[in-house]
């Protein structure tokens, strides 16, 4: 009897159990989901923001087993805050909005300037919100980039989101930028926040660039070529979203961007390169370029130090390097040559990253490189660090910028 | 190896809701080197409790406040105990199920969730105290290697640099107001209670010097993981810091939301702590009231545990009664009171002995 009653006690508890859970299973349950796989954030005409969400439908198979791309819908909604408008979608879709699969967030240029904090922090609080998300700025409004951003080799939506920022890597001209990243600098005291610069190129983008192509000679192209930006870059044939340099904040305040060869640079100082394409002036030829493939040889060596009040910033940088574009009468077995060529890459990457530090010191006033962090050592105390203000002495910085680099060889061609 | 893993099950599990946060919190970037002095004086604490300890071989300090004080006072420090591990118990346990209710149960009454960990400590009751300390041994293990890979698969994002002012807010908050961190080894409780469960009485010094050791060595990689890679918990808080850090594992595209797993380790190991505070407690409660069976006073117990995880009106006052209030009961009682004790017993003892050596 008593062994019975055990029984009979263990089940109720278990079905006490489960209808206890079951809610919080039921409110998860894929069914009553809508997924979200990105979400923009424009400025409205009617309430403070037009918030829109990227769903995805799963992709149908035919019965052949090919699949075709998975189509996906955008449904714009104004109100004053993202709760309220994941509110009002949520009404409107007849299902919960959820965020655990959202791999981008985009921001238009507009809300950018006006700050994004209480939107970051809101987004932070939120469980479904990944630290991982990529976070944009657009240059157009991030309705429309949404609109555009088409997978060009993928079947998912989602896979190209999580993979685009993955070219950093090997191209150097856009860098990964995480909404948890965004969050740790916003809060951070030596460091600025940064975001992906994200836009869509327009056919009258495409004639600009063509018609002003013609007119230019090869040394100004390959500057072109370094001075590619969302929104403006010389992609062709293509409609679609790009995402190329950088936008750079104060606190929460868009204060500017940066090209494809600042955000190079960026990534050089930041160690976050495997190698890089770059076009440097061809030493044996006045006014032209030639290409070299560069790979650090060791993570860049950074100093800070206080002089006078003001910091100080070592930068030593050393790469190897292969040449890459090979024309008649080459002869890149020449050991003098050789050393002209890496004397011409170490003068111009000495200029670029120069330049790149100039700008983010005396122009955007942003240290988005975290040098701050190096100058911790020289302060006895955290409070000692927060009163010399960091972030507002950074426009004082001055840079001292070493390139040592070593170009071997070209690749399968030595001489021709 | 069983003793060892005893006093990591409690003084892990605390680690996994707030600990590392606090100390980051009050000591800034010098916490590394602020666990580094704490934790040596935790080894010269556990050290000097062995040296008091081993006087009195197999007695657990409610036998050596008997020795002591007579039966009141042991009554008193059973009492004092008692209160103290179902306080710090159930409060851990009220902040980890409002955690686990924020992630993954958000329609889920508190009640509930609650309740499962109570019905499971229930069941986990019944069984003996070697039963449970060989569970906590297997669960132990999975707990310590999923900090380690906590560590490693978050190198990536660490900068060292953190670490810099190295003495945070100063030389006297680092040294002098720091050494309030030392709660952060409140396991040390514990070792009052040790000797009884230990088979082999020679490996006493072996067992309570290694724990410290072992201790120290795991609540720097919890801080480093914090101070190293979440600057902004420096500024905000944010609920179980360990799972924040969790949440940025990812390798490549395929193994991404790795977090479960932790939690799904963490709660085997929340478990295992409040069994072993329990069953210690109920211990302390046979030992004060002479009771010789332990069964009824289970559900006592489990019930007592409920109902303190209960009392903060909400989370904020749980936070606060973990962060501030335990933090205190842990270094007055288990610091404090229990070296006392231990100190006041053994000058009984040597004055005892000279007493019978004259007479």
């Amino acid at each position: 009897m008593k062994k019975f009653l055990k029984n009979i006690f263990i089940v109720i508890l278990i079905i006490f159990f489960l209808i206890a859970f079951s809610s919080s299973y039921k409110s998860l349950s894929i069914d009553n989901l809508a997924i979200v796989v990105a979400m923009g954030i424009d400025i409205s005409d009617n309430n403070a923001f037009k918030i829109s969400f990227q769903f995805t439908t799963p992709s149908s198979v035919s019965e052949s087993g090919t699949s075709e791309k998975a189509p996906s819908k955008i449904y714009s909604v104004d109100a004053s805050s993202i709760s309220s408008g994941i509110n009002l979608m949520n009404s409107y879709v007849g299902k919960e909005i959820n965020l655990s699969h959202c791999k981008l967030i985009a921001f238009s240029e507009e809300v950018a300037v006006k700050g994004i904090s209480k939107e970051i922090y809101t987004l932070i609080n939120d469980t479904q919100v990944r630290p991982s998300t990529n976070i944009v700025i657009t240059k157009c409004s991030a309705d429309y980039y949404l609109e555009n951003s088409k997978p060009l080799f993928e079947n998912l939506l989602t896979k190209y989101y999580e993979v685009f920022s993955n070219s950093s890597q090997f191209t150097g001209y856009s860098s990964n930028a995480t909404i948890g990243n965004f969050f740790n600098s916003l809060i951070c005291h030596s460091c600025q926040p940064y975001a992906i610069l994200g836009g869509v190129t327009t056919a009258d983008d495409e004639n600009k660039s063509t018609s002003s192509s013609n007119e230019s000679n090869q040394s100004t192209n390959a500057e072109k070529d370094s001075s590619a930006i969302s929104n403006a870059s010389p992609l062709s044939n293509i409609s679609n979203s790009e995402n190329i340099g950088l936008a750079v904040f104060n606190d929460d305040v868009l204060v500017g961007e940066l090209n494809s060869i600042e955000t190079l640079s960026f990534l050089i100082i930041k160690n976050n390169l495997d190698g890089f394409l770059i076009s440097v002036p061809n030493p044996s030829k006045t006014n032209s370029y030639m290409d070299l493939y560069l790979t650090p040889v060791n993570s860049v060596q950074t100093k800070v130090e206080i002089v006078n009040g003001s910091p100080y910033i070592t930068i030593d940088c050393n790469f190897t390097g292969r040449i890459y574009s090979m024309e008649n009468d080459s002869e890149y077995l020449d050991p003098k040559l050789l050393e002209q060529i890496s004397d011409s890459c170490n003068s111009y990457l000495k200029s670029v990253l120069t330049d790149y530090l100039y700008k983010t010191s005396k122009n955007l006033q942003a240290d988005i490189n975290g040098f701050g962090k190096l100058a911790h050592s020289h302060f006895a105390t955290t409070s000692d660090f927060d009163n010399y203000k960091w972030n507002e002495k950074y426009k004082d910085a001055f840079f001292d910028v070493n390139v040592n680099s070593s170009i071997k060889s070209s690749f399968l061609l030595t001489e021709s | 190896m069983k003793q060892l893993a005893l006093f990591f099950g409690v003084f892990v599990a605390h680690t996994l809701v707030a600990l590392p946060r606090n100390l980051v919190e009050s000591t800034k970037s010098g916490t590394i080197i602020n666990i580094i002095y704490v934790a040596i004086i935790a080894i010269l604490i556990s050290y000097l409790i062995y040296k008091l300890i081993k006087n009195f071989s197999g007695s657990d300090i409610i036998d050596i406040s008997e020795y002591l004080g007579g039966k009141v006072f042991k009554t008193i420090i059973g009492i004092i105990f008692i209160s103290y591990f179902s306080i710090s118990s159930g409060i851990l346990l009220r902040n980890f199920c409002e955690c686990l209710k924020i992630v993954y149960y958000p329609m889920t009454s508190l009640v509930f969730i609650i309740l499962a960990f109570i019905v499971t400590l229930y069941i986990v009751l019944k069984f003996n105290f070697s039963s449970i300390s060989k569970v906590n041994l297997i669960i132990i293990p999975l707990v310590l290697i999923s900090i380690v890979f906590l560590f490693v698969a978050n190198l990536e994002n660490f900068s060292i640099s953190n670490m810099f002012p190295i003495f945070g807010d100063g030389l006297f908050d680092t040294f002098v107001t720091g050494l309030g961190n030392i709660s952060a080894f409140g396991g040390i409780a514990l070792l009052y209670f040790l000797p009884p469960y230990l088979q082999e009485p020679q490996k006493t010094k072996k067992v309570f010097l290694l724990s410290m050791l072992f201790g120290a060595i795991y609540l720097l990689l919890c801080v480093s993981i914090i101070l190293f890679m979440l600057i902004f918990l420096m500024y905000t808080n944010e609920i179980l810091p360990l799972y924040s850090a969790a949440r940025y594992i990812e390798f490549g595209t395929f193994f991404q939301r790795l977090e479960s797993i932790f939690l799904l380790i963490w709660i085997l190991q929340v478990c295992c702590y409040l069994a072993i505070i329990t069953k210690i407690s109920i211990s302390i409660l046979k030992k004060v009231t002479n009771c010789k069976y332990e069964k009824p006073i289970i559900l006592l117990f489990t019930l007592l545990i409920f109902a303190i995880s209960f009392l903060p009106k909400n989370y904020a006052i749980s936070k606060f009664i973990e962060s501030s209030v335990n933090k205190y009961l842990s270094i007055g009682i288990t610091i404090f009171l229990g070296l006392i004790i231990l100190i006041l017993a053994n000058f009984k003892k040597r004055v005892k002995n000279k007493i019978e050596r004259i007479s």
